[in-house]
């Protein structure tokens, strides 16, 4: 897989496609091995999308982080706008 | 009050206090509804509100700038007048005051129960708003947002909702019913007054800019026009058609209809709603599918491979088994021609001995026809003896008589008279003087031997 996936949806469709591909016996040895590995990093990215939702809710107010990234500090949850698909 | 009812008996009043009673407070309700209906009948006129059509009422509010009337109309008289009300509406009522004291059960309230009604025209804030939902749409603010792309599985969500509002708690509910346990950022806002607009229209770019959410829900519960008429202020509905996160709103009931309802990528009905479309994934099911995936992906690779390599076998066995399978077709073959070949040599030695049979009978019977001709074949022989003897004697004497001539002339019988014959070295025989002469040396054969003589010139003059 050369780009990650654009949105969790998107990732889920590719490993349907990918599985019916797989499920059809049409593809030769060499594409069923690249797309079992394509697959298998694509269901990572999704368990790694998941586990993000799932670690335990984590409640913040947008007036404690205004007034921390007013006084410099950073804001929590990393500074990568967009991190998620 | 209870128990002074079971004591059949009226409490004690305030110590102190010089005001009459304490009356039981049916009783009093009562009065109080004999009382407001006993005051004048009149007409009053402003903007319906919060209207609701029931089985036996219609209620609704009567609202103008400076204050509100809640007001029914029983549906007889509503449906005798034959007009639709709605929202927004300026009607003028005719009626007055009522009051319904309650019971143990049910709780009391006020009207202005009106008998009489007329449409004035459409209500202002309504209009207003309609006015400023045309312009919005011709200016397409309305796409923008249902452009967005907005992810099934958020890893942040911002909120927006009164701090001590049920909104809160239904969002909270949606989100928990979706199995999602992610960043929620809260942006508390007043959702009512007239403060509301600018704080929600801050928050929502706040939200946007710093709080790293993927989709925003703003959630108020149900009210009049008037305490939903912040969500249609529009600053903030500009602000909503031009922010990048997707906005999820849910304001007021099912029937109310605001602005930022239209300017939002989603629009719902309730909260909770609204925390379910933020996240469209169900997660403990997505977890289950992504498992279920990365199963039939191993168990599709592994049949693969493991197919082809069946597959590999069988054809790396095909040659022996061919050559097995020729071999024995061919052992076959040799026994098929080893049986033919016995079968072929006793019928041939059949033949054969028939054959043998039939010529021994002919030579039989040439044997005796050969007996009965010897006798002429006898005679004829002898004949063919005697014819034969006559002329080998003859030929015999002929054969004598040559051989004496011959020997007459052989030049040995010469040789042995005493003669001698010069011959050349090479045995050729010198018969001539002349050709002597030509020779050095000569070779003279005698009956016993033979000795070299050297020719002498000189006895050639003399």
């Amino acid at each position: 897989m050369t780009d990650e996936p654009r949105s969790y949806e998107q990732a889920a469709g590719r490993i349907e496609e990918i599985i019916k591909r797989l499920d059809s016996g049409e593809a030769g040895l060499r594409e069923t091995l690249d797309l079992v590995r394509e697959g298998r990093e694509l269901v990572e990215w999704c368990a790694g999308e998941l586990e993000a939702v799932g670690a335990g809710l984590e409640e913040l107010r947008l007036d404690e982080l205004v007034a921390r990234l007013e006084r410099g500090g950073a804001a929590p949850g990393g500074a990568e706008p967009g991190s998620g698909p | 009050m209870d128990e002074a009812n079971q004591a059949g008996a009226r409490p004690a009043g305030i110590e102190g206090s010089q005001l009459k009673g304490p009356f039981p407070v049916g009783e009093y309700a009562a009065a109080l509804r004999t009382r407001l209906r006993e005051m004048a009948r009149i007409q009053v006129f402003g903007e319906v509100s919060n209207l609701g059509v029931r089985a036996k009422a219609v209620y609704f509010e009567l609202r103008d700038q400076t204050g509100a009337l809640p007001c029914s109309m029983w549906r007889t008289d509503y449906d005798r007048i034959g007009v639709e009300l709605e929202n927004g509406a300026q009607v003028v009522l005719a009626g007055g005051c009522d009051y319904y004291p309650g019971s143990a059960t049910s709780s009391p309230s006020f009207t202005f129960r009106a008998s009489g009604l007329r449409v004035a025209g459409e209500g202002e804030l309504l209009a207003q708003i309609e006015r400023l939902r045309r312009k919005l749409h011709a200016e397409g603010l309305f796409d923008p947002q249902k452009d967005l792309h907005r992810p099934a599985l958020p890893r942040a969500i911002g909120v927006v909702t009164g701090e001590r509002g049920k909104a809160r708690d239904d969002v909270l509910a949606g989100l928990g019913r979706r199995g999602w346990a992610g960043r929620l950022v809260w942006a508390f806002a007043p959702v009512q007054d007239r403060r509301a607009a600018p704080l929600i229209t801050r928050a929502l770019q706040d939200l946007a800019a710093v709080g790293h959410v993927d989709a925003i829900v703003v959630a108020r519960g149900g009210g009049s026009v008037m305490d939903l008429m912040a969500f249609s202020d529009e600053t903030l509905c500009r602000t909503v058609a031009m922010l990048p996160v997707p906005v999820i709103a849910s304001v007021g009931h099912h029937t109310d209809r605001t602005l930022i309802d239209d300017v939002a990528s989603v629009s719902c009905s309730t909260p909770t709603h609204a925390a379910e479309s933020a996240v469209r994934l169900h997660c403990g099911d997505a977890r289950r599918a992504a498992a279920a995936a990365a199963g039939r992906l191993e168990r599709g690779g592994r049949r693969a491979v493991v197919e082809r390599a069946r597959r590999l076998t069988a054809l790396s066995r095909a040659p022996a088994e061919h050559v097995s399978s020729e071999r024995m077709r061919m052992h076959q073959r040799v026994r098929e021609m080893r049986a033919a070949g016995a079968r072929r040599e006793a019928d041939e030695a059949s033949v054969t001995r028939r054959r043998l049979l039939v010529l021994r009978r002919q030579s039989e019977r040439l044997a005796a026809a050969s007996s009965r001709e010897d006798g002429v074949a006898g005679k004829q022989a002898r004949e063919l003896s005697r014819a034969a003897g006559s002329i080998l004697t003859g030929r015999r004497r002929d054969l004598e008589r040559l051989s004496l001539a011959l020997a007459a002339h052989d030049p040995e019988r010469t040789l042995e008279r005493g003669y001698a014959l010069v011959e050349r070295r090479d045995g050729e025989p010198v018969t001539s003087a002349a050709a002597a002469r030509e020779e050095s040396v000569v070779s003279l054969r005698f009956a016993d031997g033979r000795v070299g003589a050297r020719i002498d010139q000189e006895e050639e003059t003399s």
